[in-house]
């Protein structure tokens, strides 16, 4: 413990010779920017300019002013007050540091890499990487601030609704900034970038400060957030790629909230989730019209939606039963069982193994267009100038399907069934001792999941245009399990980051293609290891899964203890040096 | 009739390839409560031991039947074993141990990673090693002279070689197993920790090891049905894992999860059930490509008759 003091002793005499440092190295870093990064103009969306930074570089360049910000900020603000107080600015500086070094690195890496050696690499790029490794060592030295009371800010209603605004452009901006790059480099680039920024005004206490104007005005915050989704395709001017790719996300992302309720809410580990997505896609291909179905009815999508999702809730019920009796091991692999029993059904209703259903893995292709209320999903059509087109069609569906779930799950969440299913992730005896009906809430939210898939399935099979067997593999139901892991069990926003992250980084990063899965299982261990709880926790499951850790939670705390009592003495010596 | 004892002999056969991997499972099981759903893959990886094994030993073609017998076929045991055994103990110590108190769910999603990595490791780097073909296609398993493709004929029935080769290692193996478990000291404090394992904590035992050496008993045996499998079908591929071991585990679960006994007894019953499938269920629904539907079918219908197994658990269920 003396230790620790000694060493913070020293480094106070530091603090402001760092502060100048950092400064030094942001300045160095805006330097940087105006010389050329790379001597190849392909390398990074081409930064091989004097003068003339690209675009790429002037996100470099609010990550320098941000930087400018944080180091700077302690400097001005020498008089005690709440700017000064209540914002963690040295750790935020700390992780500014970081964020500048990773992505000066990301950068001379990528240009060696993009044009054949670092000697491609220009003085502007060194410069960034010394700007960086000057910047970090000058966090390190700072004391950590106390963490950030940035939620205690009076701030008017206006000044609020202003912020959320903001930020979610900010986001809209971003993400449809991401999708444009199209070399692996640059979006690697522009992925450090932004997560370094993220991660800085997270440390700084901004998103405290966010997340209290997004508590106070909840509404406007949901309402905003699905009018920036819904105005994403106009970023797009009409281009199919991304909107495809956006799209799949949505699809992505539907289904693995759906199986968030399975999964996080309730404890049970379902690995066949995919088979009642397919499920929900064979049923509204049959359903569908097409010439190669073998069903002779069509009904309007609005019922082929019902059934496909009835369908999929009885196929729920019928695996449910028997097995949510007993231990939810089990559950894991008869569901398991139960989507490889799904997959080789549909590959043998073909007519020679089977009765011919679904053609067996030719599945049943050229499934018409969706078409609701009279409006065809292929058409594109002009809106404001800008063309929107088929993706962009179902995206908006996709969009309602999407936000449909989520108010069953927030409300779900919220009321006697949620508690219901967390009681029982938490303690199933205990659960049922208090008089919950353990079995009929386990059934009715595999049910109930199912019944999601189902719908999301239906609509995926008409934006698919085919549906076979072999898009429903194992590998799928892994995939929407890794989501909501990596994510977040539980939480809404978590499994959209992951589902996001999960479909989009494939997608833009193809020079890894064939290590994807590698490291897709090496992503699921680590996470179960180091942060079991997902990207965003749910409270309660973070201490669920951090309760049983008690020889940590008392050394944390034995430590923070001592820490402040040794700090506090020095806090304020170190305030009257200055 | 023939066609009875026709298929009861390919179903023994098949059934001791599953009660071979089944016994990974059980074993594991019965100690941590944890579906080792990686196990599969450490069979695949047992198999690619023994195939390596033989490249090594100069990819020998052409010999007598004693030198296949007696000397390749053990060696190729061997080397798929220490394979297959260290990537087990490898996954215990760095993946698994970290989380013996987490909530039940963290290691079953860390087995389906392990499970994800293994596969994707094989495929992609298995080639690499210099004198290894590439693995992403299917590897012609090495030829045993004497057991591989070979066959004979009791009456109209016929046998072959490989299948007595398989059935002979799980009756050694049995054999060893009720040996280990019931003779030796590191058995019996298996058995001790799988009762409770704080009490045989506190009678000096080793938890950890106990827990090792169920780990690598059953990685063994693995890599012994890895070498069967290569030799009934001629071929390893990266992929052959993920169904063997889902069909080990419902064996593991039809004996009876965590009793050893149960899991010979399961897999011979699912092997026997699967082939008489193919042969006995009329029409459609009765040809080879449903068989994998019927043993899980089977594997459900367990579940809700008698969760316990057909043997019956030999572990309280604490979930």
């Amino acid at each position: 413990m003396s230790d620790t003091t000694t060493s913070a002793n020293r480094l106070a005499r530091y603090q402001t010779s760092a502060h100048i440092a950092g400064v030094v190295a942001a300045v160095l870093g805006i330097v940087s920017v105006l010389l050329p990064w790379s001597y190849a103009h392909e390398p990074l969306d081409d930064v091989a300019y004097y003068g003339a930074p690209s675009p790429l570089q002037y996100n470099y360049l609010g990550l320098m002013v941000i930087v400018l910000v944080m180091f700077g900020a302690p400097l001005a603000l020498r008089r005690k007050g709440k700017f000064r107080d209540r914002i963690a600015w040295n750790t935020g500086a700390r992780f500014g540091g970081y964020a500048m070094l990773a992505t000066a690195l990301v950068a001379v890496a990528g240009i060696g890499i993009e044009a054949g050696g670092l000697v491609n690499v220009d003085p502007g790029g060194w410069i960034a990487v010394a700007a960086g490794v000057l910047a970090t060592a000058a966090g390190l030295v700072l004391l950590p601030s106390a963490a950030p009371r940035t939620g205690t800010f009076r701030t008017p209603a206006w000044g609020q609704i202003l912020a959320i605004a903001v930020g979610l452009a900010a986001v809209l901006f971003a993400a449809a900034y991401a999708l444009g790059l199209t070399d692996s480099g640059a979006f690697l680039f522009y992925l450090t970038f932004a997560l370094g920024l993220a991660l800085t005004l997270v440390r700084v206490g901004l998103f405290g400060w966010l997340a209290q104007c997004a508590a106070d005005n909840k509404k406007v915050l949901v309402f905003a957030a699905f009018l920036v989704a819904f105005l994403f395709p106009f970023t797009q001017n009409g281009s199919d790629a991304n909107m495809s790719i956006a799209t799949q996300v949505l699809f992505f992302s539907a289904t693995a909230l759906g199986l968030n309720i399975v999964v996080g809410m309730v404890g049970l580990l379902d690995l066949g989730y995919i088979a009642f997505l397919g499920a929900g896609a064979f049923t509204s291909a049959s359903l569908s019209g097409s010439l190669f179905a073998h069903i002779n009815w069509h009904p309007p999508f609005i019922v082929t939606v019902l059934i496909s999702g009835v369908v999929s809730s009885l196929l729920g019920l019928l695996i449910g039963t028997p097995t949510l009796r007993v231990s939810g091991d089990y559950l894991a692999i008869v569901t398991l069982a139960f989507g490889e029993i799904f997959r080789i059904t549909m590959n043998n209703l073909d007519g020679s193994d089977g009765p011919n259903i679904t053609n067996g893995s030719n599945g049943i292709n050229n499934v018409p267009e969706l078409g609701l209320f009279g409006f065809n999903f292929g058409d594109p059509h002009v809106m404001l100038g800008v063309t929107i087109g088929r993706f962009a069609n179902y995206f908006w569906l996709m969009l309602i399907v999407l936000a449909l779930i989520m108010v069953v799950f927030v409300n779900l969440n919220r009321s006697r069934i949620g508690r219901g299913w967390v009681a029982i992730r938490e303690d199933e005896l205990a659960a049922e001792a208090m008089g919950v009906n353990t079995f009929g809430l386990k059934l009715l939210a595999f049910a109930g999941g199912a019944f999601l898939a189902g719908v999301a399935g239906s609509v995926k099979a008409h934006y698919d245009v085919s549906v076979t067997p072999d898009q429903y593999v194992f590998l799928e139901s892994a995939f929407l399990l890794a989501a909501v892991v990596l994510g977040g069990m539980g939480t809404v926003m978590g499994v959209l980051v992951g589902a996001t992250v999960l479909k989009l980084l494939p997608e833009k990063l193809r020079f890894f293609s064939d290590y994807r899965l590698m490291l897709f299982g090496l992503l699921l261990v680590f996470m179960m290891r180091f942060r079991p709880e997902g990207i965003i926790a749910d409270e309660r499951r973070q201490l669920e899964f951090h309760a049983e850790d008690e020889e940590l939670a008392e050394e944390v705390e034995g430590e923070l203890i001592a820490y402040h009592d040794h700090y506090n003495p020095d806090a304020a010596k170190t305030e009257e040096l200055r | 009739m023939d066609l009875f004892w026709q298929q009861l002999i390919n179903g023994l056969s098949l059934g001791a390839l599953y009660a071979l991997i089944a016994v990974g499972y059980t074993v594991v099981y019965g100690i941590v409560q944890l579906i080792n759903f990686a196990h599969g893959e450490i069979f695949m990886v047992g198999a690619f031991g023994a195939f390596a094994t033989w490249v090594v030993m100069g990819s020998p073609k052409q010999m007598s039947w004693q030198a296949a017998v007696f000397g390749l076929l053990p060696a190729m045991i061997v080397g798929g074993m220490i394979v297959s055994v260290s990537v087990a103990l490898l996954t215990e110590r760095l993946a698994y141990r970290p989380l013996r108190d987490a909530p039940r769910l963290a290691p079953l999603i860390t087995a389906i990673g392990i499970s994800v990595f293994l596969q994707e490791v094989v495929r992609l780097f298995f080639g690499t090693i210099p004198g290894m073909p590439d693995a992403k296609r299917a590897i012609p398993f090495p030829t045993v002279t004497g057991i591989s493709g070979r066959s004979f004929q009791i009456g109209t029935v016929t046998v072959q070689n490989s299948a007595v080769f398989t059935i002979a290692a799980l009756a050694v193996c049995t054999v060893f197993l009720w040996f280990f478990v019931n003779r030796t000291k590191t058995g019996r404090a298996m058995v001790a920790t799988s009762q409770d394992p704080d009490t045989a904590r506190l009678m000096g035992i080793n938890v950890d090891r106990v827990i090792m050496s169920a780990f690598a008993v059953g990685a063994a045996l693995a890599a012994i049905a890895g070498v069967a499998h290569g030799m009934r079908y001629g071929n390893i591929d990266f992929r052959m894992g993920f169904l063997a071991g889902l069909k080990a585990f419902t064996a593991a679960v039809l004996g009876g999860i965590g009793n050893i006994n149960g899991a010979v007894v399961g897999g011979l019953v699912l092997g026997v059930v699967e082939s008489m499938a193919t042969t006995f269920i009329p029409g459609q629904f009765g040809s080879p490509a449903w068989k994998d539907v019927w043993a899980f079918v089977l594997l459900i219908l367990v579940l809700v008759f008698r969760p316990q197994g057909l043997l019956g658990a030999k572990v309280v269920d604490r979930a």
